[in-house]
């Protein structure tokens, strides 16, 4: 049995169906009974959110891991939701496609968790989110009933776009059982080029970076003074700094190019030359390295077990230079280190702070409020991903509530009547 | 006739200017795009700001009256037409493009911003808004939102859901929120995903902010000529399979490219039996590996001939015969139905065949112009009304192509929309637990049930008896408006 421990509680219960409509039972059930429902897929993102509120079932979606439809010439692709990520491109790579989608732990992750994570990553910035290329969902319903919404090829209007709704949810209005993909050709090559900055990275013209003919597939700015190997990392995450061949260093820019082979070369050569007049050094990594290299910066949003506080922070994409000052400055000010993955032209970082050896939690709500009072005029938000243990229940995790609060309370109260599904985890908890 | 209550309450909201309902004001909000739905709305406002929507909307709640916006009104499925009568909110005055930001690629614009005026006003950036619907040169964006529209360029660009970053929505109860943002993945659930494509049931935009797009460094067009439609589908396939994405891939299928080549005279070849249309984006050498790819498939594939447009201003011309086949098939006969299924792209034989059977067999013509690159067909069905009986056959046939699409595996609408159309067609595709997770979701955003009630997906007991829109009958005697 695996340990579905969460934040130090345990279930009472696990349960592993092998259908969706056994989801969906155990929906009913909990339902009827009050009894609180956690869904797990590899559990690596398990780590967002608050701690449920109750917690009595684990509902391990591992079994339902098959591969319902793939139809390579239409490029759309159907998965039940506890297939994992790693799986499904080692299919789709057989012929030549993939999901343009490299989000944190993404090969071990599942589909649905990271459907529900609302884990992105860096390919976002050429290809979109993966709510683009979500065509469609199975969701068991709070109450059991299991429902569907979109359709099995690439443009559909019948219907509302209840999937949307699950994206980055963390599985509090339904249990994702099933995801259709609209999939993509594998570009003929990716390529990366580094350039490495003695000062930090001059952000605002970095802009240069995705200006025509330059279209980067990713585009990630490493700033700040900390170093995500200090401490006591035991992410799995192989060491930056201390690791000569980690090219995830402070002050480092990471630009990525795919297409055909002479266009990716000439956007190469344009880049380091932008790249220089800059003051940088540019190196163009060996295309052989390109896929680790991607995967390790992926994963710098990943959990570490460092007493390190770790964000997530979105601003208009213009913003970005006042995001990353925000999150340095935030930190220094306390004498704490830092470092943000910049995810320039998206308007997104993923930031760590290192508040030393012993933290105190009012300390680190009163940097929380600081930062989102500063990123508030700018209409931007943070998000604690990862932080100690003992400090979440603490800590304004999510921040304040959006808008329409009003109306996700007022859905969820439909979707999810009981209150069962990860109770107390997501944002606008009620009172 | 409206109370004159009501006339008042609005008269004091909007100025008498702006609101309308004399019926030869009306007559002119009665139908859309769609030439078979009618329906004369009560009231038809024209108000100015998000401020006063918010105060129509609680004027029609006080009244108990349905709440319709209408952009261009170039709707292809009646969603726009007020079937129940009630106020039809004309978004026409709200047309200011608020501003652009080029640094991010950005718009925020008023609903009533005509498409391709916010492409031009983007083109001095190089930028262009990526959605382009046929209808680009009068449909509105804010109508683009409510349908999710497409268009050629979807291909390879994705739907306006992909282009819209958030918007500000009236409730029937007469609130406003703002939903999404330009900050990425702000906690909260994606009330936006949901609100675009809802067809004004959930509430009316007033105000929307939406991706650019970088213009292209180059742009190939080329035209493939066929003999045969099957020669023209397996090239499509082909292209896909060969991992290309083109910027668009349209087919063109028989009489319908002698109508569009009578109208525009682009250089279609009248007389062939299938045409594809095909562009290509992107950088230089992209395109040149590209360009050399498709034009052998399109060959290999039985292509008599593959004519590249040499200049911009033959680019324009093909694509002013593709983006005006709707008004050149006029020529052939004065009334239509058109569908817009999507069927999985290996498919697209199959069902092109279905679509000239079935037509033969209720004695229709139908011409099929269509994005074949997304599987999404437009069998467009024609005839004269004054025919007797023709119309209850157009449906028919309608439907049955429909059956069709979703039979092999796809969706009764991929950019249209459902509106009064499709809404019986729904349950095609959607069980009863399906449909009540809709209308849960609408009812939060409308509890009153008066945001274009019974469309896209009829919900509550008074949408159980509708077949047909009011009026319809009308429509007929009056010959309608193509």
């Amino acid at each position: 049995m695996r340990p579905y421990t969460l934040h130090g509680m345990n279930p009472d219960l696990f349960i592993t169906p092998a259908s969706a409509e056994e989801v969906a039972a155990t929906l009913r059930h909990a339902a009827r009974t009050g009894a609180a429902v956690v869904p797990w897929g590899a559990g690596l993102h398990q780590h967002l959110g608050h701690g449920p509120a109750r917690y009595e079932i684990a509902l391990d979606m591992t079994r339902l891991h098959r591969v319902v439809e793939y139809s390579p010439p239409d490029l759309v692709l159907t998965v039940e939701a506890g297939a994992r990520l790693g799986d499904v491109q080692a299919l789709l790579a057989q012929q030549s496609q993939w999901l343009p989608w490299n989000p944190p732990r993404g090969a071990e992750a599942t589909i649905g968790g990271l459907l529900a994570a609302g884990a992105s990553g860096p390919l976002r910035l050429g290809y979109g989110p993966p709510r683009d290329w979500t065509l469609g969902m199975r969701v068991a319903l709070g109450d059991g009933r299991l429902v569907k919404s979109g359709a099995k090829v690439v443009k559909n209007v019948a219907g509302y776009d209840a999937h949307k709704l699950h994206l980055g949810a963390l599985g509090t209005l339904g249990v994702i059982v099933e995801a259709t993909f609209k999939v993509a050709p594998l570009p003929e090559t990716m390529q990366t080029i580094v350039l490495r900055f003695r000062e930090p990275p001059p952000l605002p013209a970095l802009a240069v970076l995705h200006e025509p003919p330059l279209a980067p597939v990713s585009l990630v700015a490493q700033t700040g003074d900390g170093r995500l190997t200090e401490g006591n990392d035991d992410s799995g995450i192989s060491g930056s700094i201390q690791n000569p061949k980690s090219k995830i260093q402070n002050g480092w820019v990471a630009v990525r190019f795919a297409g055909v082979r002479a266009a990716v070369a000439r956007q190469l050569q344009v880049a380091a030359q932008r790249g220089v007049e800059l003051g940088a050094i540019a190196e163009v990594l060996e295309s052989s390295d390109d896929v680790a290299f991607w995967e390790e910066l992926a994963d710098v949003p990943a959990p570490r077990n460092d007493g390190s506080l770790g964000l997530r922070a979105g601003v208009a994409p213009g913003h970005m230079v006042q995001l990353a000052q925000l999150l340095e400055t935030t930190a220094q000010r306390r004498g704490w280190q830092s470092f943000s993955s910049c995810y320039l032209g998206l308007g997104l970082a993923y930031s760590r702070w290192w508040p030393g050896p012993e933290p105190a939690a009012d300390a680190i709500a009163l940097a929380l409020a600081e930062l989102r009072a500063g990123l508030q005029p700018l209409g931007g938000y943070a998000v604690v991903e990862d932080c100690p243990s003992a400090m979440r229940p603490t800590l304004d995790i999510w921040g304040p509530a959006p808008g329409s609060a009003r109306l996700m309370l007022a859905l969820r109260e439909r979707w999810n009547p009981s209150e069962v599904l990860n109770p107390g985890r997501y944002v606008c908890i009620k009172g | 006739m409206p109370k004159p209550t009501l006339i008042t309450e609005l008269n004091a909201a909007l100025g008498p200017r702006y609101v309308l309902h004399r019926p030869e004001e009306l007559m002119l909000y009665e139908y859309d795009g769609s030439a078979l739905d009618q329906a004369t709305p009560e009231v038809v406002v024209v108000p100015s700001s998000t401020a006063e929507v918010a105060a129509v909307a609680r004027i029609a709640q006080a009244h108990g009256l349905p709440l319709v916006a209408r952009g261009a009104g170039t709707g292809l499925a009646g969603g726009s037409i007020a079937d129940r009568g009630g106020i039809v909110v004309s978004l026409a005055r709200m047309d200011r493009i608020l501003s652009i930001n080029p640094q991010e690629r950005t718009a925020v614009v008023q609903p009533g911003v005509v498409n391709v005026e916010l492409s031009e006003r983007a083109a001095p950036f190089g930028l262009h808004f990526a959605p382009d619907p046929s209808s680009q040169k009068s449909s509105t964006v804010g109508g683009n939102a409510a349908a999710n529209a497409g268009g050629p360029h979807c291909l390879k660009y994705g739907v306006t859901t992909n282009h819209v970053l958030a918007a500000t929505l009236v409730l029937s109860d007469g609130s406003v929120v703002q939903l999404g943002g330009s900050a990425p993945d702000a906690p909260g659930y994606d009330l936006l995903g949901a609100v675009v494509g809802s067809e004004g049931t959930l509430g009316i935009v007033t105000e929307l902010t939406v991706r650019l797009t970088a213009n292209p460094e180059d742009v190939r067009t080329f035209l493939a000529i066929y003999d045969t439609m099957d020669g023209a589908s397996s090239s499509v396939a082909a292209i896909i399979a060969a991992g290309i994405i083109p910027a668009a891939l349209e087919m063109l299928v028989g009489r319908g490219i002698t109508a569009v080549e009578e109208s525009v005279r682009a250089g279609y070849p009248a007389g062939a039996a299938a045409v594809l249309l095909i562009e290509l984006d992107g950088l230089h050498e992209e395109l040149q590996v590209q360009q050399e790819q498709v034009v052998a498939l399109c060959r290999e594939h039985g292509a008599s001939e593959v004519r590249v447009a040499a200049d911009p201003v033959q680019r324009a011309k093909l694509w002013a015969g593709r983006k005006g086949a709707l008004a050149a098939c006029a020529r052939i006969a004065p009334h239509y139905h058109i569908q817009d299924g999507v069927v999985p792209r290996s498919k697209l034989i199959e069902v092109l065949r279905q679509t000239e059977e079935i037509a033969a067999r209720y004695h229709l013509i139908v011409v099929n112009i269509f994005h074949a690159g997304d599987g999404n067909l437009h069998p467009l069905l024609l005839f004269d009304m004054r025919e007797p009986g023709v119309r209850a056959r157009a449906i028919a046939a309608g439907e049955e192509l429909l059956r069709a699409c979703v039979a092999a595996g796809g969706t009764i609408s991929g950019e249209h929309g459902i509106g009064l159309e499709k809404r019986d067609y729904i349950g095609w595709m959607f069980n009863a637990d399906d449909l009540s997770a809709f209308a849960d979701l609408r009812a939060v955003f409308d509890g009153a049930g008066l945001m274009n009630p019974c469309k896209l997906v009829p919900s509550g007991s008074s949408c159980a008896d509708i077949r047909m829109a009011k009026g319809a009958q009308r429509a007929l005697a009056a010959g309608a408006w193509v």
